[in-house]
């Protein structure tokens, strides 16, 4: 199925929509958390580089722990709860397989979210995080369903 | 192995949280800096505009004209603070968005200077503008602006009094650069990490919020772009390019066919 109306999302943006909006993005060690009520049709999407704000520059989505909380804002800021959200999350991958072990952003992208949610007590209903393929990701708002796709060979992309 | 990488990892969490509420206590002091700052940035100005105004009487004469002058500058100087702390929303918003217009580089460059005029009077900068673009160029000609605004503003305000402020733009392997070079002394390149950090400035400045750089910074890396600044023989030199998106005017694309959203067949759904 295309929705060719779906909105495209850069590292550190965040979106919120109903249905019948799409939000996609594409991903590479990067990670997008996909938040959906059902009860609303309502979903949102954030597109973050790495997990944690450093404590220099602006505080932008680009980090986890800025984009997470400001997601789930969003979301109860249009109506939503936190009883009824669920989430998903994507990407995370390694992209390069010579990084060393301490980079690993990929793993703690994905680390982040999962705390983040935890605290929250938002459901991770979906996952598919790691591995060495980068990914194309469209959230259809109508049904809740997210599409992926693997993007054929590791890209630098985020 | 595994054992190791969770103990590991577990480690990693546990900093983490630490550098964590760290941050947030900071991040609260910041904050509350921010609203205070924001409060008598707005305000100084409009006391000077409220203060002035009682002043103005109808009659035509010249310390009318030097009063309204006055009103004018501080005007512009409100509105630029509120531009900038509007940006620095937008961004942290994560809502920010960017728009394509065909523009010319150089009258974008004249209305900044039209805004910054008094300054530069006071200062008696002499600006030299070379463009180098050559043709319109698709950008969002409202970031680009605030871009320009504070690479100029700061060239004039740090700049040495009478100095010679140089301008130059051009089109560099599909970049947009824009060089703003100013005499006196520029900020101290082992300030580089910290000069584009919210709230630093130069010691010896004594308006501003000093966000402007790190709004500069966060602006030029949305578009794909970078800053970077030289500091030699008494002159500072700002450079910024921006990715110029050829394609950008209506598609997703991002640089390679992969990206295109043509198909979601054989997709796997979750």
């Amino acid at each position: 199925m295309i929705l060719s109306s779906a909105t495209f999302i850069h590292v550190g943006q965040i979106h919120v929509d109903r249905a019948p909006g799409a939000i996609s993005t594409v991903l590479g060690s990067c990670v997008a958390v996909c938040l959906y009520d059902p009860r609303l049709r309502l979903g949102a999407m954030n597109h973050y580089l790495l997990p944690f704000w450093n404590g220099n520059g602006l505080q932008s989505p680009k980090f986890g722990n800025i984009a997470i909380p400001k997601l789930v804002e969003a979301m109860l800021e249009h109506g939503s709860s936190l009883r009824t959200m669920e989430a998903k999350i994507f990407g995370g991958a390694s992209m390069h397989m010579m990084a060393s072990q301490s980079m690993m952003i990929g793993e703690k992208n994905v680390l982040v979210a999962r705390e983040i949610l935890e605290e929250y007590n938002i459901q991770i209903v979906a996952e598919d995080t790691g591995g060495q393929n980068g990914r194309k990701i469209q959230m259809d708002l109508e049904r809740g369903k997210v599409l992926l796709k693997y993007t054929s060979s590791a890209t630098t992309k985020g | 192995m595994k054992q190791e990488c969770v103990e590991e990892e577990i480690a990693f969490l546990s900093k983490k949280i630490l550098e964590l509420n760290k941050q947030l206590a900071e991040s609260e002091n910041a904050k509350s800096k921010f609203l205070s700052l924001v409060a008598n940035e707005l305000n100084n100005p409009i006391t000077v505009i409220l203060g002035m105004i009682r002043h103005l009487k109808i009659v035509e004469s010249e310390e009318n004209k030097r009063n309204f002058e006055l009103i004018c500058e501080e005007v512009l100087n409100l509105d630029f603070r509120i531009q900038n702390l509007m940006s620095a929303a937008e961004i942290e918003s994560g809502a920010m968005s960017a728009s394509h217009e065909l523009v010319d580089i150089g009258e974008l460059l004249e209305e900044v200077l039209e805004t910054l005029r008094y300054l530069i009077a006071h200062k008696e900068s002499q600006v030299v503008f070379t463009n180098r673009v050559g043709k319109k160029i698709v950008v969002d000609s409202k970031k680009i602006f605030i871009i320009l605004r504070n690479l100029l503003c700061n060239a004039a305000l740090y700049g040495n009094q009478n100095g010679k402020i140089e301008i130059e733009t051009k089109l560099e392997e599909g970049f947009l650069v824009v060089r703003v070079r100013n005499e006196g002394e520029g900020p101290d390149i082992e300030y580089k990490p910290q000069i584009f950090t919210r709230f630093a400035k130069a010691p010896k400045a004594e308006t501003g919020l000093g966000i402007g750089l790190s709004i500069v910074r966060e602006l030029s890396l949305f578009f794909g772009g970078n800053i970077d600044y030289e500091v030699h023989k008494g002159a500072v030199v700002f450079t910024v390019k921006i990715l110029l998106d050829e394609t950008a005017e209506d598609s997703v694309a991002c640089g390679s066919n992969e990206f295109f959203f043509d198909s979601f067949d054989d997709a796997i759904e979750v």
